[in-house]
């Protein structure tokens, strides 16, 4: 992108400093050491004693999440121009066009397109994404372990993409360079048996790496265990930001593309359901990412691919391309918050509500 | 008469000057078709296909209780349309005045945040291709409101390193009265040295801010046009003074000393507004309470402004009278532009014209250097030893002075 970043500083307080030369050479530091430096000034006093006191000079900003007052984002997204609901996606596992092969074994195909989108990432920021089916994440895949996943891949785009999926599969379908790596207008098939059971998830794999994967070329691939899990409300939540200046850090966080989607619409659910989340990190640049429920705890499924809980929690982080499966009731109703639990993420869009209702 | 009849019917006299304004008329026509065609089918768009080129300035901070008010300018040539606004790292609230700005468009953006005294802000605006403008406060504080009381807090600097220091310098013209010419040139000499000096410090300052400026202004153009049109316009006038009061002498024309001090004052007076206006702004974003010793600083400094004056004064001669008014007209035209520059500096300040204001200072400065350089040079000991030598003690003596506040 083209942005000519930094803003023309305030010359007059540079100036200012400069001017100050021998008598003021603390003044330049005062920002890197804190308010404590700024001693000196007696005018400052009474302000510093309020903020020693905790008051601030402004009126209270965490008012509610009404988008006009606070922490947020200002306006809507037109989800029906970004062509997906990050609210739909939640429950919108797609077991593909299913048969039977000869040995009776469960065939599940489907067909995805790599093509470039642009997707309204925040109300009003638009991102140049690439997208599988025209969504990011792309279409979550599910199937039980043991059946036979016939994927016809097509790049409709200007770079060589794959889908890698994370499994076990032979080398020939692992989508990577020089192995299932589609140029564009071409198409292949990757054709493979899901295993093992868990929460997985797949990915481009083309080079540059990093570009490939955060400009939105990822999804959820939920591989059931053969005797399946008892019912629950379940969702996919794939935690992705998005680099909209090209610099390198990430300006939204995001679980399923939208800042915030889940606070200013919260996610409803029914007081005493089983709750069943499946959730992805794919977060580019930075190292970790991580989801905290408030006010609950969760039996925590690592990587979805064991039948018991390995641990009972209300945190945990994930590094890229780690994925859990966690499992709560809310037995009282209410708003509950839920989120990472890196602040910067939460304020940069990772946040939201479930609202539990009788 | 027919059509085709009046088309032709075109009589030589008039018709030779008809002619000719259409032949002017050509080159603009031209031009115009030009225009119509690049826009119409935009050639260099279909072998480009260049992104827009966002860029976003902040030309003016504000902070009050609870708020934070920003006045951007778009500087660059596409239009931006600011979507969201970052405040140290979080999606805040807003408002803003007119989200797609188009080319030099401004408007204002307001942030409703618990803001820290004495902390940093940072603030980044982001547009709706994603495009970042970040914006540092390095130190948060208050903006002055614009009451009586800051107005004469603003005043009163403004008085105490422009008007009071100026008036203070000038008593020195009894005592320069009274020495012999060769000393007299040695003040003189002085004047030209402090000007010299000046005129470094002006245009140092004046690129600052022009390298502040957002690119379409074009900060360093308009530096150059208030230097030279200002240059000019003084060139214009001396010639003009000069010219009456020589009123015929041939050869000799010399600049009376009440004339020359009079430049000088314009000089120095166009200094103290850009002086003026850097102290205002710089008190305005926090740092006014360490101001008592900067305006100590600025009232030594500036107490040899008035030296400079009063040396074009005292070719006068101990007999020689300069009216109580003209010496209050000196004092007023050297010291008291600080006083405006100063409320500028702090209520509305922008780099843009800030360095046209150091464009005109310089200019001012450069052309009286020239006069009074010029006039000293024509006096009997413009070139002794002791009139150089008042000219590095007016360096020395500034530089000295000024290490307490430049």
């Amino acid at each position: 992108m083209s942005a000519t970043g930094p803003l023309a500083p305030d010359p007059g307080r540079r100036r200012f400093l400069r001017r100050l030369g021998m008598a003021g050479a603390a003044v330049g530091g005062a920002a890197a050491v804190g308010p404590a430096a700024l001693g000196g000034a007696s005018t400052r006093s009474s302000r510093r004693r309020d903020l020693a006191r905790g008051h601030v000079p402004g009126h209270p900003a965490h008012q509610g999440h009404d988008g006009q007052s606070g922490m947020g984002t200002v306006g809507q997204v037109d989800h029906a121009r970004n062509g997906f609901d990050p609210h739909a996606m939640l429950t919108d596992f797609d077991g593909g066009t299913t048969s039977r092969d000869r040995s009776g074994r469960t065939v599940r195909e489907y067909a995805i397109v790599a093509a470039p989108k642009e997707i309204e990432v925040a109300p009003g920021v638009f991102f140049p994404a690439w997208a599988y089916n025209g969504r990011v994440p792309g279409p979550t895949i599910r199937a039980t372990a043991g059946d036979r996943i016939r994927i016809t891949f097509t790049n409709g785009s200007a770079h060589p993409h794959t889908i890698h999926f994370h499994g076990i599969h032979p080398a020939a379908m692992d989508g990577v360079p020089g192995a299932g790596e589609v140029h564009p207008g071409e198409r292949f098939v990757y054709d493979f048996v899901a295993e093992p059971f868990g929460t997985h998830l797949y990915h481009c794999h083309s080079l540059p790496l990093a570009n490939h994967i955060h400009r939105g070329l990822y999804g959820a691939f939920i591989v059931d265990p053969p005797g399946g899990r008892p019912p629950a409300n379940e969702m996919v939540m794939v935690m992705n930001a998005f680099d909209t200046d090209f610099d390198g850090e990430n300006e939204i966080y995001a679980a399923n593309t939208v800042a915030f989607a889940y606070m200013d619409r919260p996610i409803t659910m029914r007081r005493g359901e089983l709750q069943r989340v499946h959730v992805v990190n794919i977060t580019e640049f930075d190292p970790i990412n991580s989801i905290h429920l408030h006010a609950n705890f969760f039996d925590l499924y690592r990587t979805g691919t064991s039948l018991e809980p390995h641990e009972f929690t209300d945190t945990i982080s994930m590094g890229q391309a780690e994925r859990h499966m966690i499992e709560f009731r809310y037995d009282t109703p209410g708003r509950f918050m839920f989120h990472a639990h890196q602040s910067e993420f939460v304020e940069l869009g990772w946040m939201g509500f479930f609202e539990v209702e009788e | 008469m027919t059509a085709g009849a009046r088309s032709t019917a075109v009589t030589p006299a008039p018709g030779g000057a008809g002619r000719a304004a259409a032949r002017a008329a050509v080159p603009v026509a031209g031009l115009l078709a030009l225009v119509v065609l690049l826009v119409a089918f935009d050639p260099i768009g279909a072998i480009t296909d260049a992104p827009p080129v966002e860029e976003l300035a902040v030309e003016r901070t504000v902070l009050t209780d609870g708020e934070i008010e920003l006045r951007v300018r778009n500087d660059g040539p596409d239009p931006v349309t600011v979507a969201q606004v970052i405040v140290n790292d979080a999606y805040w609230a807003h408002t803003v005045s007119d989200r797609t700005l188009t080319r030099l468009d401004t408007a204002t953006v307001r942030v409703p945040y618990p803001w820290e005294e004495g902390l940093p802000l940072h603030i980044r605006m982001v547009s709706s291709t994603g495009a970042t403008f970040d914006h540092e406060i390095d130190v948060a504080t208050g903006t002055p409101e614009r009451d009586g009381r800051s107005l004469g807090v603003y005043a009163l600097l403004g008085l105490a390193i422009g008007v009071v220091p100026v008036a203070l310098g000038l008593l020195w013209l009894p005592s320069l009265r009274r020495v012999s010419a060769r000393w007299i040139a040695v003040a003189l000499a002085f004047t030209v040295g402090l000007l010299a000096f000046l005129l470094v410090d002006t245009v140092d300052e004046g690129l600052e801010l022009a390298g502040a400026t957002g690119e379409a202004l074009g900060g360093l153009e308009l530096f150059a046009v208030g230097a030279l049109v200002v240059i000019v316009v003084l060139l214009a006038v001396e010639s003009a003074t000069l010219r009456r009061s020589a009123s015929g002498a041939a050869g000799e024309v010399r600049a009376s000393g009440l004339s020359l001090a009079y430049l000088v004052a314009v000089g120095i007076g166009l200094h103290n507004l850009g002086e003026g206006l850097a102290v205002g702004a710089a008190s305005a974003r926090g740092a006014v309470a360490l101001g008592t010793a900067l305006v100590v600083g600025f009232a030594v400094h500036n107490l040899t402004e008035g030296l400079a004056i009063a040396a074009p004064l005292s070719e006068h001669g101990p007999g020689g009278g300069v009216s109580a008014g003209h010496l209050a007209g000196l004092v007023a035209v050297a010291g008291l532009p600080t006083v405006p520059g100063a409320w500028l500096g702090a209520y509305a300040f922008s780099p843009a014209w800030a360095a046209l204001a150091f464009g005109v200072a310089a200019g001012a400065i450069a052309q009286v250097l020239w006069v009074v350089g010029r006039h000293l040079l024509a006096t009997p000991d413009g070139r002794s030893g002791a009139a150089a030598a008042g000219f590095v003690v007016a360096l020395v003596v500034m530089y000295v002075t000024g290490l307490a506040v430049v």
